[in-house]
Parts: C-alpha cells; sequence; structure tokens
C-alpha cells in the first residue's frame, strides 16, 4: 500500500497532460484515422462489445461519430492549457473511451490502448499541475502507479495471453513468419529464411514480456529497461509496420519528463532575469550567499 | 496528502483495474474490451501449417478486369475483415461491404463485381512453400 502511494513529482503529471493531450489530435486525424472511417460503415458490420451492450449504445453512425471526433479534439486541445484538469480531463477520457469503442467494434479488438487509456483516466484525479513543478505528493504517486501497472499488464498479461491461446510452445511457432508474411517490410523479410532466428526472437518477446515486472522495481533498472522496450517497439515498426504509438506516451510515466520543463524554466531564468534580482530568493541564496 | 476517504477509493480502483486487467486475460474475451486478453500475435503459427490473408477483389463498372482492392476504401482494416470472415460468407453481406464503399468513398467509380478471397501459404518448417486461393463469397450488382 506504502508502495502504490508513494509520492510522485506533479510536474510529470502536467507534461503528461501536455503529451498526452497533444498526442490525441495525431492519433484521431493521422496515425489511427480508420477509427473515423467506421463512420460511414453499415450498421450490418457493427459487432457491439460487451460494454456497449450493456450501455445499450447506439450504432456508430455518420453524424454521432464526426460530433463525439469534434467534441474530443475541443476537448484535448483546450485540456493542454491545463484549465480545468478535472472537468477537461474526465471529458476526454469519456470520449477518448467511447471512440475505442468505435475502433474496436467491427470484428478486431487492439490491446496497444490499455495503458494510454488508464493514463487518460487517472490524469484528472490529480488537480491543477505546473509545469517543471519537482514536488511530489501522494496523489500524482498514485496515478503514476497506476499507468505503471497498466504498462507492466500490457507486457505481462501479452505473454499469459500467448500461454493461453497459443500454447506453451508458443515460442517454437511461426507466428513471427506469419507476421512478416502478412505484413513484413524489407527489413524483416529476409529474416524468413533464417527460422532459428525467429524462434530464437519468439523465446526473447516472452522472455522480456515476463520480466517486466522489473520496471516497477524503480531506478536505474526500470529507466534502462523502459529504454529497451522503446527499442523493441521501433523494431516492431521496422519489422511489420505495426507500431503502439498511444502505449509508447503511457510509457513516459516511468521517465522523469517533468524535467524537461524544469530545465526549461531554470534556463530561461538564469538567462533572462538580472541575476541580481533573485538575490534575496532562498533557491538562489546558496549560489550567491 | 490525500484524505483517508481519497486514499480508499484510490486502492480499490487500482485494485479492480488490476483484478479486472488479469480476469481479462485468464478468462476473457475480447469482447470484454478494455479488459480483454491482451492477444495480439498470442495464437500459434504451425510451422508446417498455413499462413492465411483476405483480399478484397473487385471490377469496376465499365472496367476491364478485376483487381485488389485497399480495405481502407471500405473503412474497414482487414484483420476486420477476417475478424468477421464467417458473416461474410454471403453475396447479402459482401453487398453490405459495397454499401460501404460507396458511403466511404463516394470519390470512387462504382463496383460491377466483389469478391472476398482467402489467400494461404503453405509452410514448411516455417517457411512458405506454397500459394493457394480460395474464394470465401462473390457478389454481382
Amino acid at each position: 500500500m506504502t508502495w502504490l502511494f508513494a509520492p510522485g513529482p506533479r510536474g510529470r503529471i502536467a507534461a503528461l497532460r501536455t503529451i498526452a493531450y497533444l498526442f490525441i489530435p495525431i492519433d484521431v486525424l493521422l496515425t489511427t484515422s480508420w477509427v473515423g472511417d467506421h463512420a460511414d460503415v453499415p450498421g450490418t458490420l457493427y459487432q457491439p462489445l460487451f460494454v456497449g451492450r450493456l450501455l445499450r449504445l447506439p450504432p456508430p453512425g455518420p453524424v454521432s461519430v464526426r460530433v463525439a471526433m469534434a467534441a474530443l479534439l475541443v476537448a484535448a486541445l483546450v485540456a493542454v492549457t491545463g484549465r480545468y484538469p478535472r472537468l477537461l480531463g474526465a471529458a476526454v477520457a469519456a470520449l477518448y473511451a467511447w471512440w475505442m469503442l468505435v475502433a474496436m467494434s467491427y470484428g478486431k479488438v487492439d490491446h496497444d490502448r490499455f495503458a494510454f487509456l488508464v493514463l487518460l483516466a487517472v490524469l484528472p484525479t490529480v488537480g491543477a499541475a505546473r509545469q517543471g513543478d519537482t514536488t511530489e505528493d501522494e496523489a500524482s504517486g498514485w496515478a503514476l502507479r497506476c499507468v505503471q501497472l497498466a504498462v507492466v499488464a500490457t507486457y505481462l498479461l501479452a505473454a499469459v495471453a500467448k500461454f493461453r491461446f497459443g500454447g506453451l510452445d508458443w515460442a517454437t511457432g511461426a507466428t513471427l513468419s506469419r507476421a512478416i508474411l502478412r505484413r513484413g517490410t524489407m527489413l524483416s523479410e529476409p529474416l524468413l529464411e533464417y527460422r532459428w532466428l525467429l524462434v530464437a526472437m519468439q523465446f526473447a518477446i516472452i522472455a522480456f514480456e515476463l520480466a517486466s515486472p522489473i520496471l516497477l522495481v524503480g531506478g536505474r533498472v526500470s529507466r534502462g529497461y523502459v529504454v529497451f522496450l522503446y527499442g523493441f517497439q521501433l523494431a516492431t515498426f521496422a519489422g511489420i509496420g505495426i507500431i503502439f504509438l498511444p502505449h509508447l506516451v503511457a510509457m513516459l510515466a516511468f521517465l522523469p519528463v517533468e524535467r524537461v520543463a524544469a530545465a526549461f524554466i531554470e534556463r530561461r531564468r538564469t538567462r533572462g532575469q538580472p541575476v541580481g534580482r533573485f538575490a534575496g530568493s532562498p533557491d538562489s541564496a546558496g549560489a550567491h550567499g | 496528502m490525500l484524505t483517508p476517504t481519497g486514499r480508499a477509493v484510490r486502492a480499490v480502483l487500482a485494485g479492480l483495474l488490476v483484478a479486472l486487467a488479469v480476469a481479462g486475460t485468464l478468462v476473457g474475451q475480447d469482447d470484454h474490451f478494455p479488459f480483454a486478453p491482451f492477444r495480439m500475435f498470442s495464437t500459434r503459427t504451425a510451422p508446417e501449417g498455413e499462413v492465411r490473408v483476405a483480399e478484397l477483389r473487385g471490377a469496376v463498372v465499365g472496367g476491364s478486369g478485376e483487381a485488389v482492392l485497399s480495405m481502407a476504401s471500405f473503412g474497414l482494416r482487414r484483420a476486420e475483415v477476417e475478424g468477421q470472415i464467417d458473416r461474410l460468407r454471403t453475396p447479402r453481406m459482401l453487398g453490405e461491404l459495397v454499401r460501404s464503399r460507396e458511403a466511404v468513398r463516394g470519390d470512387l467509380p462504382l463496383l460491377a463485381t466483389l469478391r472476398l478471397v482467402q489467400v494461404h501459404y503453405d509452410l514448411r518448417d516455417g517457411q512458405e512453400v506454397g500459394r493457394r486461393e480460395t474464394t470465401v463469397a462473390e457478389w454481382h450488382r
């Protein structure tokens, strides 16, 4: 329980808000613009998910999808400014969740969104947060922990799913060959001739997915692992053209992203202001006193 | 500092998050999104088995021959067509795909025919050794 509420930097929440809310227009309009195409797909091809049936949501249509898209984009862009973080954050989370139901209700469910959905859901639980603020509190810590748990779940449970659906011998199969045959690139197609290498990569995938709880240990080991995971996702993109961008955004919860703004603010302060003006402030006392 | 209630609510929410994610992967299905199993690339392809890829092919009205059509022009992804392939086995449902294309990409020429094809790549020791095609369903205007 102490771990769950260990204080986390408030500035990281501010940074994640900026990045996540700015990412939404990119996601909606550019990198997964196919979601919006579902607006005009006839209702006969709609396959509502459990949540959609439970809430009796009507099938997405040309008007509802476009209205929701506009509302999501406006809410996200206003939320970037940091105003009304709870209200706007909750609106973005709800609209994006519905957007995801539109995405996944036509016969294919992706699992790259889980941590990003959790990120959007927990951001509004923290009140106003300033960029570069390095002070730590429990509310920020809990929110960051939830995102971190979701990232670990994405990897660890992906390994479990491979055992469940593919069997304990998943790693000796030809799943990567299949992925390359279906959507290979110039970089990956030559690998088809080296089956031993693809099998070795499958074992490696299972191994690093199972090792993902290391991320929760903290410190250098975790940060190193995060960097490795970014590398893996980029290699996947090079090999089969799939990139889990929302997941990559959520993974920033492990990194000290607040320091970017803190360094920027510090530089502006020391460059742009005469030193004497801050002579009496407590944080400059050490340097000039 | 969080209030005791704030802490309690957050502790329960975090517990639920983990419990639902684990339950989704152990016993859930895609239907339970966002708590569905994390199952992309989780099925095992047998090294001596086959890889199947769906294709939509069609001829436009007044056109001369059949061509492979982009799935995006139907407003769907390939994996979505494959995910619904059992429903798409009838000419009537292919007609729904045509209707979808006309709504999504009204700027494209109308289709005279549409064929849902499955391309099978036969594997031996994980390598492609042959290629076959089967027609799943056909539609004519």
